[in-house]
């Protein structure tokens, strides 16, 4: 993407640039983190964001944007940090993303932004993810809540449903609240934020940064209801028909758990991943015995799966305080999906790592409890289209471990609570809701985005999906208004 | 008289008979799950198994020969060690997707037995041959989508 370069405020001769070494966040001690939740990265000091922001180089053709999936203007928020205009960065992020302080911990930047970035060729990108999250938390401390004084529309008179408080909910909230329509969020579970509360642990995100978007949106008229399950407490048309929304917002996310269909998964002690970290992150298990959810705290953890998600769940289980807290994947480190900073933190922190390992069955003794874990070993077959070589069982390769907990970290699929109650909403065959790309659904004035519509996905798609949707429901109610009138 | 002396004593057009056969009862099979069926996504899944094996059906009838010469891909035993799911009216996308795929297992060793019973026969050995690849296809096309959808692993 050419574009006009915007202005420099880098003093460091453009020659010298490549000389400063990308700067270390600095981190909690590995083996004293892996028995407390608190965070574990730490974020950059003021003065190291500006060494990092100096490392950029100013690209005619700043490549970085293209690998952002919601075309943040990093060249120019990263020249505003070497302005040392924090505030004006984060403002700058913030026209393109609503949530720099969880994309900033959270994206797989390596694979995006920073992958694509040209220092990156020759020497380590610019740490683009480290500088976003530290200008986030810079304007979290020091701005005045999302840092710009928001200048109240005036009230369109029209109503928003949204159905689901995660990422791509959020986006669609923090755009339409700016045009003056009146906007509620309707959230199944008792807190707001999705799997970023849910799902991903207190050690990576901070809840209190969710807590202080949704106040922050609050602070602009969004109304929250929690505990109200759509499709069960009201349908999608009664919100229509009965409260007289205008137009209804899906992001339910995919919060179905898939398990793995082999004997022993509902033996005591199996839990799904959604499960697990639910009732450690959101049902506050971690901090039992203040809090009064009881988990069970194993001595032998396997968690199955190589995603983020069986990282979250592994991490978890070690910090709960399992003798062994160990990964089981199918396939080779290579092909995991998980994000490499995470595997390298787990690693820190003494998981062990059963590559190329599928259990067929779990064990239970008289009560039900699981004990033991049979297990086959894997090999690299012929590599298939997408060039990843198959793992294929090894016969004979059957062997048992000793296990007193199983996670089962698979994937996630999508509740059908509203397909099934709403019938002119179409889905495909594996549950999700057809959408085309700015969200429109098949039933008038409903749209979805996020992983509702994409399957399980990340953060910044749901987002950038949910912005798209704001933009057209936007439209939407715009002809509404002009076709009364 | 035993299956081997059965099978040798038909001709060619009797076992073709016999296989399409094979394919019509799970093209009944999963008619009837796919009307039982309640969830939408179901009904669909089950909706392409039927035109997959109406395909093979059709195959089978115009006696594709080129159909059967490549080679089968590698079996991928995705499903192998999966619990078999009975049919019933509310099963999920992913247990079809493991009925499916275990009963052209099962179908696939049927017709190896079939191919390693009449090796001396050049003919029956390769005709049972292509039709066991072809069916270890089709489990690899079930466990590929298995596979993608269901171990994500995300
Ligand atoms: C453990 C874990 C770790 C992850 N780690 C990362 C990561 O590091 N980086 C990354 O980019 N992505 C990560 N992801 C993926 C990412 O979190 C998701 O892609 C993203 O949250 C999807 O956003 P969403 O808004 O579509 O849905 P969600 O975040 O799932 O939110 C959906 C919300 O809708 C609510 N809801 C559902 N149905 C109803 C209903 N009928 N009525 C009312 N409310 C309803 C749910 O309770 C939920 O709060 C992770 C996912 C998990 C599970
Ligand atoms: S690609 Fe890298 S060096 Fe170039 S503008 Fe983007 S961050 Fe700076």
């Amino acid at each position: 993407m050419k574009r006009e370069r915007p202005q420099s405020f880098n003093t460091v001769p453009i020659k010298e640039r490549l000389t400063i070494p990308r700067q270390d966040m600095p981190e909690q001690d590995a083996l004293q983190r892996s028995t407390n939740f608190l965070e574990v990265n730490l974020g950059l000091n003021p003065e190291q964001a500006v060494i990092e922001a100096q490392r950029c180089i100013e690209c005619k053709n700043p490549t970085c944007m293209d690998g952002c999936p919601v075309n943040i203007k990093i060249p120019d928020f990263i020249q505003l940090i070497c302005n040392e205009d924090f505030l004006g960065a984060a403002d700058k992020i913030k026209e393109d993303n609503s949530l720099p302080a969880v994309c900033g911990r959270v994206c797989p930047q390596e694979t995006q932004c920073e992958e694509v970035c040209v220092v990156g060729k020759r020497f380590e990108a610019v740490a683009i993810g480290r500088l976003e999250r530290f200008v986030a938390d810079y304007a979290m401390i020091h701005g005045n809540g999302s840092t710009k004084v928001f200048d109240k529309p005036e009230p369109s008179g029209q109503k928003v449903a949204i159905v689901g408080s995660g990422p791509a909910g959020l986006a669609v909230a923090s755009d339409l609240i700016k045009e003056g329509h009146e906007i509620t969020v309707f959230e199944a579970l008792h807190e707001f934020g999705g799997v970023l509360v849910y799902g991903i642990p207190e050690f990576r995100l901070p809840k209190a940064i969710l807590r202080e978007e949704v106040a922050n949106l609050e602070a602009m008229g969004v109304k929250f209801v929690k505990n109200f399950i759509v499709g069960r407490t009201m349908t999608i048309q009664e919100l229509m028909a009965d409260e007289g929304f205008d137009a209804v917002f899906l992001g339910l996310g995919a919060g179905l758990p898939r398990f793995m269909n082999i004997p022993g998964e509902n033996l005591n002690g199996v839990y799904s991943a959604n499960e697990f970290l639910t009732r450690s992150n959101l049902m506050r298990g971690y901090e039992f015995p203040e809090w009064d959810t009881p988990l069970y705290r194993a001595k032998h953890a396997i968690i199955v799966g190589g995603g983020n998600t069986a990282m979250d769940a592994v991490r978890t289980a070690k910090r709960l305080g399992a003798d062994e807290a160990s990964i089981v994947y199918r396939r080779s480190e290579e092909e995991m999906p998980a994000r490499n900073e995470e595997i390298h933190h787990a690693k820190e922190e003494g998981v062990a790592f059963l590559n190329l390992v599928n259990p067929i069955k779990f064990i239970g003794d008289e009560q039900g409890n699981v004990i033991a874990a049979e297990c086959l070993r894997m090999e690299l077959g012929e590599p298939d289209g997408s060039g990843r070589r198959r793992p294929i069982p090894m016969k004979g390769s059957e062997f048992t471990m000793k296990v007193d907990m199983v996670v089962i970290a698979v994937g996630n699929g999508s509740n059908p609570l509203i397909a099934q109650t709403t019938p002119e909403i179409e889905t495909n065959k594996w549950g999700n809701i057809v959408a085309d790309e700015d969200g429109k659904t098949s039933m008038e004035g409903v749209y979805a985005g996020g992983d509702i519509v994409s399957g399980g996905a990340t953060v910044i798609l749901a987002m950038g999906a949910g912005r798209k949707s704001a933009a057209a429901i936007s439209e939407y109610l715009k002809s509404k208004v002009g076709s009364v009138v | 008289m035993s299956f081997k002396e059965q099978v040798s004593s038909m001709n060619m057009e009797a076992i073709v008979e016999m296989c399409i056969d094979q394919e019509q009862q799970a093209i009944d099979l999963y008619t009837m799950a796919r009307d039982q069926a309640k969830d939408k996504s179901a009904r669909q899944k089950f909706q392409e198994l039927i035109d997959m094996e109406t395909e093979h059906k059709v195959a089978l009838k115009d006696f594709e020969l080129e159909r059967y010469l490549e080679l089968p891909p590698a079996d991928l035993k995705v499903t192998d060690y999966l619990m078999a799911p009975n049919t019933r009216e509310n099963m999920t996308t992913q247990q079809i997707l493991i009925l499916a795929a275990k009963r052209e297992g099962k179908t696939a060793r049927m017709y190896q037995e079939l191919a390693d019973l009449f090796v001396q026969d050049k003919k029956l050995n390769t005709f049972f041959q292509m039709m066991a690849d072809e069916e270890l296809r089709h489990k690899h096309d079930l466990e590929t989508e298995y596979e993608n959808e269901f171990l994500q692993e995300g």
